[in-house]
């Protein structure tokens, strides 16, 4: 299960992700992150109340950062809880995505 | 469309003459594991943690190699780690060489020849049909690694299969290489999949270190 919510804040649109993202949410997740980018300049992923995130996961914000970068839309995730920041890590996704502890905005 | 198997198998076919180029044996074995994990991540089939895997969808995909695989492990669920599984198709010795080489024949890629040699010896080859394929493969794997741009998944797949069989130095020049090796690091990081196939690969080669250091 995951919940996608939405909100614009300070120029960012801020996609808030609750829940499970693997491969029965990733489909879901990614849509919601590259409908994001269509519609804005500046999108953040905030992935704070995300309890877990599988490769199945991983590879959706990875490639809604793709399109993003495609889009030159400037693409973040934020606010990350400890054990998908934990996942982020050991996969060294830092050296292709922005990654914020905090919402930039 | 090819799979990643058979993109990574197709890789090691020297165009030229239609050999197999086989610079890691059981290194490469242990990477077309990881290549068939990842043609059933990409079919939505099995999915995997930062040391887990399981299957999500025990229907078949309709390739009979994948199908093979899945069926394996749909059958066997007290495995659950990723390095457990790696090793399990490993020791089964399926042949997954050969069964990709197989259908790139049939897809009209390659076709088959047998010699002898000395009169006694089989010599297999396996000249190219239609040399396209490969070419696409080599121009997606230089575009992963040489631009800093976010590659698609298959991409990023593919280049961490083919640095695991040691394969980018056909595709690459030593000096392209040795400019993009933090580039070709990351990418081969970013998967569970291939982070394990390299556990794997480095656990073999200290088994052997130590096996050739009891003899000596």
């Amino acid at each position: 299960m995951i919940e996608v919510t939405q909100e614009t804040r300070a120029g960012w649109l801020v996609v808030g992700v609750k829940g499970r993202a693997d491969a029965e949410t990733a489909e879901q997740l990614e849509a919601a992150l590259r409908s994001a980018v269509d519609q804005h300049s500046k999108v953040a992923a905030d992935l704070g109340a995300l309890d877990y995130i599988s490769s199945a996961g991983l590879r959706a914000v990875l490639q809604s950062a793709r399109a993003a970068q495609t889009k030159d839309v400037e693409f973040a995730v934020c606010g990350m809880s400890a054990p998908v920041k934990k996942v982020f890590g050991m996969s060294g996704m830092q050296h292709l995505l922005t990654i914020h502890g905090e919402l930039p905005c | 469309m090819l799979t990643m198997l058979e993109e990574v198998v197709l890789l090691a076919v020297d165009e030229q003459t239609g050999h197999l180029r086989s610079t890691r044996e059981f290194g490469t074995a242990y990477a077309l594991v990881g290549a068939v994990f990842f043609d059933l991540a990409l079919a939505r089939k099995i999915d995997t943690g930062t040391e887990t895997i399981h299957v999500i969808d025990p229907t078949p995909t309709g390739n009979a190699t994948l199908d093979l695989v899945l069926a394996g492990m749909a059958g066997k669920p007290q495995l659950t780690t990723v390095r457990a599984w790696i090793e399990e198709i490993f020791l089964r010795r399926d042949d997954l060489e050969g069964r990709a080489l197989g259908s790139l024949i049939e897809q009209g890629v390659l076709r088959h020849e047998k010699t002898k040699r000395l009169w006694i010896i089989d010599v297999e080859r396996f000249p190219m049909v239609n040399n396209r394929p490969q070419q696409h493969v080599k121009a997606r794997l230089a575009q992963a690694i040489l631009t800093d741009a976010i590659p698609d998944t298959r991409d990023i797949m593919l280049v961490s299969i083919a640095e695991q069989c040691g394969l980018l130095g056909y595709v690459l020049s030593d000096t392209q290489l040795n400019s993009r090796r933090e580039r070709i690091r990351t990418l081969c990081n970013l998967e569970t999949i291939s982070r394990k196939v390299s556990d794997a690969i480095a656990g073999l080669d200290a088994a052997r270190q130590q096996g050739v250091g009891k003899i000596v």
